[in-house]
């Protein structure tokens, strides 16, 4: 994946867990840059807790990712939603994705809720929770997609030079002609959909926003129809009906990055 | 974007407060007797002025009543809080329950740390190992989401069996929970060469007043059977009505055929119970799901398609209101 700007601190008295350094490396290949705040550095919970929060002033991340728990004592079990209210306060817009240790239960989420603004980027997730699912959820709450998207390790769209790139074995990029213009916008919108939330359809009436005429849903056929073709080629893959661009009944299309 | 007013479902204080108004008013009756005499309505002998009869009979009855409410409130509050009874049960296996989450989860955590950290290694250093290793590998984070729903479940279960477990309504976004549960599947569909969408009708869905965890719960499960049991597509649509709103989970697997229909929601069963062979899950995830659905004031129920008809496909269909369910 392509550099990105963003930036996530990461709040754990566990910094060297290996679920730590799994959550860190999957967002670094994602292009963020991860900052650690952990108990290794600073003693206490509480010496955490105001780091952190001078952390989030020096380095005004795009995320937070933040642990319930920020030690062993039991004052620290819950010194993570402590912190958590503070952040809520100073900067109501800025995501958190709070670590909990637990399952999810039926009241957990509630009793955490309960203390803060509905309208908080703020959502739970727990530790056993995979990497992948971690880099998924931050990429929803922090919202806005990256310039270029990687989908799959082939294809690069670059949303500044408005080009499809394809890779090759040499690691060499190639820009896809043939998808430009409408053809581009309706693929990048389809790529932002994907990156936000996979398996995410997007409605006929958000594609055919790129078209013109009178019957704008042929007309999206045939483009999807030219870009399918063009990137076809591109790769030397051939595109049937239930690749790359797929036809969702009556709703929309998704897409649906190459197996690899 | 729409405001709802969050709201606690099951609190009833109005019993205490009509003992009061009444006592009150009786108090009332007794005052207003000393100035406006009404003997000459009643037939004699009236020893004293029958207003203040009523006004007495007032307040004994609505202070009688206001300390039968408060007592009955207070019994009810040692019951969740102390170890009395049905509650002790459900109170006392929460907190063993806590104990065991803490100690299975930590282990079970430590585990896939380390699983993820040899995937790590050996894509960065390239390295040929066996393709056992890469099945172990894939094994345990395979049975991850599964370990981490049988775990909810359980304290689900727990929460269901307490007495007067309150059903919290706060407003919710339907979609991002449904992105939630797609996030926590996607690797797990892709290992397993299935696939996932979903839409939401409207596309800006808005508000609901319900609880994202009891949702995120039912829908969880629904996916997870859909993983398990169903075809290699499952779709998630969420579609908005004026009092409720409706998630549909359909996958095209085989079907489900009636006569196993009518148990998918029987506590502990499975299919393989109707097959005697041995149960693969414990059979309570559709159970607590459908509990969950009328807790909150809403239905869970399930439509098939059985192969070899053409499009044989199943579908669970969860329907909730859009407000808060009436107490």
């Amino acid at each position: 994946m392509p550099p990105r700007s963003g930036n996530i601190l990461i709040v754990d008295d566990e910094a060297t867990s290996a679920i730590v350094r799994a959550v860190c490396r999957r967002l670094e290949d994602e292009g963020w840059s991860t900052r650690v705040v952990s108990k290794e550095d600073y003693g206490s919970a509480d010496d955490m807790l105001w780091a952190a929060l001078e952390a989030i002033e020096d380095r005004l991340p795009d995320g937070v990712i933040l642990d319930v728990r920020l030690g062993e004592y039991r004052d620290d079990h819950f010194k993570g939603l402590d912190l958590l209210k503070r952040i809520v306060s100073d900067r109501p817009h800025l995501p958190v994705l709070m670590f909990t240790q637990y399952s999810q239960g039926v009241e957990r989420d509630t009793v955490a809720r309960s203390a803060l603004q509905v309208e908080a980027p703020v959502e739970f997730i727990d530790k056993l929770a995979s990497p992948e699912e971690v880099a998924l959820r931050m990429r929803r709450l922090v919202g806005a997609e990256p310039g270029t998207i990687a989908i799959g390790s082939r294809i690069v769209l670059d949303g500044d030079a408005g080009s499809v790139l394809i890779k090759d074995a040499a690691g060499q990029l190639t820009p896809v002609i043939d998808v430009r213009g409408r053809r581009f916008e309706i693929l990048r919108e389809l790529a932002q959909a994907w990156y936000r939330s996979p398996g995410n359809v997007v409605p006929f009436d958000r594609l055919e926003r790129y078209l013109e005429g009178d019957d704008a849903r042929a007309s999206l056929r045939v483009r999807i129809r030219e870009i399918k073709v063009a990137m076809g080629k591109a790769l030397e893959q051939p595109m049937g009906a239930n690749d790359f661009i797929v036809s969702v009944r009556d709703r929309g299309y998704r897409l649906l990055p190459p197996r690899e | 974007m729409a405001t709802l007013t969050p709201r606690r479902v099951g609190a009833h204080p109005w019993p205490a407060f009509a003992g009061f108004a009444v006592a009150v008013a009786g108090l009332l009756a007794m005052v207003v007797s000393l100035f406006v005499p009404i003997a000459g309505l009643f037939p004699e002998p009236w020893p004293v002025e029958p207003l203040a009869y009523i006004g007495i009979a007032g307040v004994v009855l609505g202070l009688a009543l206001a300390v039968g409410a408060y007592m009955t409130a207070g019994e009810r509050r040692r019951h969740s809080n102390g170890f009395n009874g049905v509650d002790d049960w459900s109170r006392l296996t929460e907190q063993q329950f806590e104990t065991f989450q803490h100690d299975l989860g930590r282990p079970m955590r430590r585990i896939l740390g380390k699983c993820r950290e040899v995937r790590g290694v050996l894509a960065a250093t390239g390295e040929d190992v066996s393709i056992v290793v890469h099945e172990l590998l894939d094994e345990i984070e395979e049975q991850a989401p599964s370990f981490r729903l049988m775990m909810a479940n359980m304290q689900v279960m727990i929460n269901l069996e307490t007495p007067d477990a309150p059903a919290e309504c706060y407003p919710v976004e339907p979609t991002a929970v449904v992105s939630r549960i797609v996030e926590r599947y996607t690797g797990q569909a892709m290992e397993q060469g299935k696939d996932i969408v979903w839409w939401s009708e409207p596309e800006e869905f808005g508000l609901v007043n319900s609880d994202a965890a009891a949702l995120e719960h039912i829908i969880a499960n629904l996916v997870d059977n859909a993983l398990r049991y169903g075809g290699d597509y499952i779709e998630i649509s969420t579609t908005r009505g004026t009092d409720t709103f409706r998630v549909d989970v359909t996958d095209n697997g085989l079907g489900i055929p009636a006569h196993y229909r009518a148990h998918l929601f029987t506590r502990g069963w499975t299919p393989e119970m109707g097959r005697s062979e041995e149960k693969t899950s414990s059979g309570l995830g559709l159970y607590i799901s459908r509990t969950l659905a009328h807790r909150y004031g809403g239905e869970l129920s399930v439509t098939s398609v059985v192969a070899p008809l053409p499009g044989h496909c199943t579908t669970f269909t969860l329907t909730l209101p859009v407000g808060a369910p009436d107490a």
